[in-house]
């Protein structure tokens, strides 16, 4: 249990910070109570991951073989990654962090699965591309719609609401499973947990991390999404949640916070507006090198420093 | 969308329909008391009359602030809320005009010269049209919002009318033999009488701006 602890940290400090990519936009508003909004990302999250959890979990592992000593490295080093970054204030996504902390053991095993490398930053790339494209589409389609719709100010507000907790529900139970798998995958590399049991115990320490920990980020960050309309808003939820689900198909653990900026960047193009500052936009770009870099360096670091240790001499 | 889902909601749709019912009683009484005050001047009918516009007024504001703690109370839409919030301040400065002139009358010991009267009927005969057209806008807003742009074009067109009007009445009441002192207060009066209707234009142009936003 002890050195599956990295592996819970990650996933409690995911379900702290992104939770808020699904309901930081409602409960920022009130239109959802904090605990409503907790309860059903948790009980989606959980559902996400152990229905659709497997397929990150499977490219993760296939990424390298991990011995379980190399499994604790890479959550431990993904697990620092995540908290420096995040004390510095940089954006930060699990999925990289993890990704790069295998790739810096598998450095050191010189046995590296370049497709399946390959694949992962291609959907890096693709992910906020995909929050940008699908976000275009929804508005249009849904706007479509919505324009055409006999219903009164408060009918209309009702539905947006519903809507928001629908689409919330269905955001975070895309997030528990793609993301499940930068929890707890390079332990089912390593052969300490099987399938099932990774999912559970990753979808359980994301829920954790919900439940006790994202109350203020989900006010602070939804406040970013608040400023945008309650119809854009919902569009940019769909938009990412959506994202995140094909990713889940293809079997690609990817950043949902990166999802919602590409999301927001679309509904922006559509209303002829600057949504994302340039800013946001270089973090990401930076964020896709430094995050793997950082990690890889860290997990390196911490695998050589447990391989120092007294050797008497003859 | 069945009723037992987001209850306040309901409970802020059926409180603004009974603040439109108050606002609208409030202006009958209101048009009472300027026939009295007309016909008969300061009278007891007339001071019954005032009672009953500020009854009125004064149960419009107590149903508007228990809006305004519904809405604290996260019913709606933040942007909803903002909108409604304006929307109801807008529209209360309308009874309160009515109550202003009412006192101004009363107070002041106002009798309104034959040579004004008849344009002071016109005047508030076309605040008053402005009044129900501005209720039936706001509960369109609250219906389906269609409709809303020909009721603007007429309150405008019956807002210049207005203001035409008290142009009139305030130059015949300086080219007439009136003590000067009675002059600027019936100016004042007509002044006041006449921007029922300009309150009525800019809530009608507020409800066409909410309505033109919740389009996307």
């Amino acid at each position: 249990m002890l050195s599956l602890l990295g592996g819970i940290f990650l996933g409690w400090s995911l379900g702290a910070n992104d939770a808020s990519n699904v309901f930081g936009s409602a409960v920022a508003a009130r239109m959802v109570k904090f605990w409503t909004a907790a309860i059903l990302a948790s009980v989606f999250v959980l559902l996400g991951a152990l229905l659709e959890g497997q397929a990150g979990i499977e490219t993760l592992k296939g990424l390298t073989p991990l011995n379980p000593e190399q499994a604790i490295v890479c959550s431990v080093a993904a697990a620092v990654t995540v908290t420096i970054m995040t004390i510095l204030s940089l954006p930060v996504s699990t999925s990289q962090a993890v990704v790069g902390a295998i790739l810096g053991v598998a450095l050191l095993n010189q046995n590296v699965n370049i497709p399946g490398l390959g694949k992962v930053v291609a959907c890096w790339i693709g992910t906020p591309v995909g929050g940008i494209i699908l976000s275009i589409v929804i508005y249009r389609v849904l706007a479509f719609f919505y324009n055409r719709l006999n219903i009164n100010m408060f009918q209309a507000d009702s539905l947006l609401r519903l809507s928001l907790i629908v689409a919330g529900s269905y955001g975070a139970y895309a997030l528990g499973a793609n993301n499940v798998a930068n929890v707890t995958a390079v332990f089912v590399g390593a052969g300490e947990l099987t399938v099932f049991s990774a999912v559970l115990l990753g979808g359980l320490s994301i829920d954790l991390g919900i439940l006790t920990f994202s109350r203020r980020v989900m006010e602070t960050v939804g406040r970013r999404l608040v400023k945008l309309d309650p119809f854009s808003a919902l569009v940019v939820l769909l938009a990412e949640a959506i994202t995140v689900h094909i990713y889940t198909i293809i079997g690609v653990p990817v950043s949902t916070s990166q999802a919602v900026i590409g999301a927001v960047l679309g509904v922006g193009i559509v209303k002829g507006i600057r949504t994302v500052e340039r800013r946001t936009l270089i973090n990401i770009l930076v964020g896709w090198f430094f995050t793997p870099a950082i990690a890889a360096v860290i997990a390196l670091s911490i695998y050589f420093a447990m391989q120092l240790r007294y050797v008497p001499s003859g | 969308m069945p009723k037992f889902f987001f209850k306040k909601q309901h409970q802020v749709e059926a409180l603004i329909y009974e603040y439109l019912e108050y606002l609208e009683t409030s202006r009958k009484h209101f048009s009472e008391a300027i026939n009295t005050c007309l016909e008969t001047g300061v009278c007891d009918d007339f001071d019954f009359r005032i009672r009953l516009t500020h009854k009125f007024e004064s149960k419009a504001d107590d149903v508007r602030e228990k809006i305004k703690e519904l809405m604290y109370g996260k019913a709606l839409l933040p942007e909803s809320r903002g909108d409604i919030m304006g929307l109801l301040e807008a529209m209360d400065k309308v009874p309160r005009l009515f109550e202003l002139v009412l006192h101004m009358i009363k107070t002041q010991n106002l009798i309104i010269p034959d040579l004004i009267a008849s344009d002071i009927k016109e005047l508030l005969e076309v605040s008053f049209e402005n009044c129900e057209l501005m209720i039936k806008q706001v509960k369109t807003l609250f219906e389906r919002a269609k409709g809303i742009r020909p009721l603007v074009a007429t309150i405008d067109f019956n807002e210049s009318r207005c203001d035409h009007i008290e142009r009139d009445i305030i130059t015949k009441l300086f080219d007439s033999d009136l003590d000067p002192f009675q002059k600027l207060q019936l100016k004042e009066m007509v002044v006041n009488m006449g921007e029922i209707s300009d309150q009525t234009d800019r809530i009608s142009k507020r409800v066409n701006i909410i309505s033109m936003k919740r389009r996307v």
